[in-house]
């Protein structure tokens, strides 16, 4: 048994998860403006996962597969990647904050992303390669968490307040300077960046994918090794100290993974909100804190969930998709309302 | 093994040179005032704070600010701490909060072993809080908590354990409760290190107590050695009685003000067989000057004169008042600005303290029982108490606090 899961339990709780996600990456690679009939779709995936065609029931329609592999699939496994990258992202931050509001956002990575975006479009490299933005936007971002970092590490320490307040400091910095940028930037400039910034998956092929895969699964993997050490850090910093926990190091190395994971998001989809704070949530209130369990089920939780709206921002308006980011925020939006009407009732201040 | 410690937080000195040795088995007490830096040279130890000079664990160095020592992990390996307050708000049932304790015993890429939980189920058995495994942490009561931090100190399983403070907001029995474990454990060979703000559960529990002032040691040694009127007032600043409580036969520690003033009015008062105990203290706490005459050894009312120290003429038991007693006792009625006669039996033995109170320039008599029922003198008693109480102020023991708040006496307060 893998040593990352606490128990035979908690197979319970992701065997289903992952065969929930499994089904619906499926149908959503089936359903949009034009359908698929799903067992079309399953045979073009089996034929490009390389099963020969002696298994298949059918042969793959040459039609179907241009729809399902080049356009669909990339897009639905982008959905999925991302939406666990962005709730394995908020889960760790919240732990690590133990602030059940916290989120990557707070470490800069999306005003940093937004700054590298701004300056992709409005110098026109963005114009010239598809890599630009992406490339951009996530230096922009991994800039803006260092700069922080600097700012929060004091003599081998890291304040967590000092943190939060450098945070607030840098993104509003680099929000003005994207604003700066905007001022001077052509009706098409400032139109691409309003898109990008609404959060998308338009754009999501199989190179993107690449792209990211990589960082984002590898951060996933390592930030699974870490759930222990945040479980301890909830005791508070000393109470983890104390048990050996070298809180400093394993701060630091947490918001490193996370900013990387959340920078490789945010580059090929704009920052889509709400996911890392919403997701993480649920499965707290359903699975109790201990992240051994959380981080994989949000993994699993939050791809499901970004590949639903997805599915809901290709669907919702007919011909018309919206910015799934649009959609993410108008769940997430309530839900947060819901959670800070619940707290306020019991009496806890957030 | 501490050597030279200081260390200093948001830029004052809190610790300003320890130097102390502890050995394994014994339960140490951290005392003194708050601020006195009891948690500052515990989280030293456990290496939460960065300090200068030395601290070894069992011959291995601490990281301190010059030297690289044990790192973290090493460190919890030696040293577990219970700190005084815990800000755990996640809902962690409890068993999952014990075996955090082990987490320096686990590997990055282990799961938990057979060995860790069998710790686990140890510590929680041995706190009794098996029943709780399950239960969230922060849906329980203090008492509950705290066995359970301590379940989870236990679990790590190491030779040096620190508390600080780990009875405090606890009731009566849980008090007595975490030091009984801790008991248990040093007589296991343990070694246990707790800041202790009560000093008769230091006294009670503790092998050797260390008293901290100021960021110094004030004094160390034994219970007995350590815990007197002097170091306490030194340390806490203010005037300490320390005595043995005769019931329980444990040190004791009473707080009054400071020492009554060369110019306090001086209150004689006689008594005995128990009747003037709570007229001393009463008189001694509202800052007269107070003496007392004439008692037997043995006599509680001595007992609390002696605690505090008031000066007083003692006469043999079951024999009557000699004549240089009795011109001593007398003596001090007449310089007394008043003099109080207690609810005491009269016997053949004290009938001159009566003879003596008719000096008095001013007299209070306390009279719970009308003295023909206190009279064993065969009326001689009664003879002299009636024409004492013809010109004395007669009221009840109970009366007497009130009464004695109406008088100009005392400001100091």
């Amino acid at each position: 048994m893998t040593p990352v899961i606490p128990d035979r339990q908690a197979w319970w709780v992701l065997l289903p998860l992952a065969v929930a996600l499994g089904g619906l990456v499926l149908l959503a690679t089936a359903v949009g403006s034009v359908s698929v009939p799903l067992g079309d779709a399953v045979t073009v995936i089996l034929a490009r996962l390389g099963v020969p065609a002696t298994f298949l029931a059918s042969l793959p329609d040459p039609k179907w597969d241009a729809i399902i592999f080049l356009v669909r699939l990339p897009r639905v496994l982008g959905a999925t990647v991302i939406g666990a990258a962005l709730a394995v992202a908020g889960t760790v931050m919240q732990g690590l904050l133990r602030n059940p509001l916290a989120d990557p956002g707070l470490i800069g990575v999306s005003s940093g992303a937004g700054f590298g975006a701004v300056l992709s479009i409005a110098l026109g490299f963005a114009a010239t390669s598809s890599w630009s933005l992406p490339v951009f936007a996530s230096v922009g971002s991994l800039v803006a968490t260092g700069i922080i970092f600097l700012l929060a590490i004091r003599a081998g320490k890291m304040g967590l307040f000092t943190l939060i307040l450098a945070g607030m400091a840098v993104g509003t910095f680099f929000g003005a300077s994207t604003s700066l940028v905007l001022t001077f930037a052509s009706h098409d400039s400032i139109a691409q960046f309003l898109f990008w910034s609404m959060g998308n998956l338009y754009n999501v092929r199989w190179e993107s994918l690449q792209l990211v895969a990589l960082p984002i699964g590898g951060g996933i993997f390592l930030l699974l090794w870490f759930a222990r050490d945040l479980n301890v850090l909830l005791l508070g910093e000393e109470e983890a100290q104390a048990v050996g926990v070298d809180v400093f190091r394993t701060r630091l190395v947490l918001l490193v993974l996370v900013s990387a994971v959340t920078a490789s998001a945010v580059c090929i989809s704009g920052p889509i909100s709400f996911v890392g704070l919403v997701v993480p949530h649920i499965l707290r209130l359903l699975l109790g804190p201990n992240h051994r369990l959380l981080v994989p089920a949000a993994a699993l939780g939050g791809a499901a969930f970004l590949v639903v709206c997805d599915l809901v921002a290709r669907l919702a308006l007919g011909a018309q998709e919206i910015n799934v980011g649009i959609v993410t925020a108008l769940v997430g939006a309530p839900y947060f309302v819901f959670l800070l009407l619940r707290s306020v009732k019991r009496g806890i201040d957030l | 093994m501490v050597r030279g410690l200081r260390c200093s937080l948001g830029g004052t000195e809190v610790l300003r040179g320890l130097d102390l040795e502890v050995n394994p088995g014994e339960i140490v007490g951290l005392l003194g005032p708050n601020g006195a830096g009891k948690s500052t040279l515990l989280r030293c130890v456990a290496g939460l704070l960065p300090f200068s000079g030395q601290i070894e664990v069992r011959g291995q160095p601490v990281s301190s600010s010059e030297r690289r020592g044990l790192g973290p992990r090493e460190l919890a390996l030696q040293v577990a701490l219970m700190p005084q307050s815990t800000t755990l708000t996640s809902a962690f049932p409890a068993a999952d909060v014990v075996m955090m304790g082990r987490y320096p015993h686990q590997g990055r890429f282990q799961a938990e072993s057979a060995e860790d939980r069998r710790a686990v189920k140890n510590a929680m058995a041995f706190t009794a809080t098996e029943a709780l495994a399950l239960q969230p942490i922060n849906q329980m009561s203090g008492g509950e908590r705290q066995r359970v931090l301590f379940a989870k100190v236990l679990a790590q399983d190491t030779p040096l354990l620190l508390l600080d403070e780990p009875s405090s907001g606890l009731d009566l029995a849980h008090q007595q409760l975490t030091f009984s474990y801790a008991q248990t454990l040093a007589s296991q060979g343990r070694t246990i290190v707790a800041a202790v703000q009560d000093l008769r559960l230091a006294s009670t529990f503790c092998t050797r107590v260390i008293l901290l002032s100021q960021g110094l040691i004030l004094a160390q040694g034994t219970p007995q050695e350590v815990l007197t009127g002097q170091n306490l007032e030194a340390a806490y600043g203010v005037k300490v009685r320390v005595y043995v409580n005769l019931a329980t036969g444990q040190f004791d520690f009473h707080l009054d003000g400071a020492e009554p003033s060369e110019t306090a009015p001086l209150v004689h008062v006689i008594g005995g067989g128990g009747s003037a105990s709570s007229v001393l203290r009463l008189l001694t706490q509202a800052g007269y000057r107070v003496t007392t005459g004439v008692l037997s050894p043995g006599d509680s009312d001595l007992y609390v004169a002696n605690v505090f120290e008031l000066p007083s003429i003692v006469s043999p038991p079951f024999w009557p008042i000699e004549e240089a007693v009795h011109r001593q006792n007398c003596a001090w009625v007449r310089e007394a600005d008043l003099v109080v006669l207690c609810n005491l039996v009269v016997g053949a033995q004290n009938l001159r303290n009566l003879e003596a109170a008719t000096h008095a320039n001013e007299l209070v008599v306390l009279e719970d029982q009308p003295m023909s029922e206190r009279d064993f003198t065969g009326g001689a008693a009664l003879d002299a108490y009636s024409k004492l109480t013809a010109r004395a102020r007669v009221m009840r023991s109970a009366e007497f606090p009130r009464w004695l708040k109406t008088l100009f006496y005392p400001m100091k307060h």
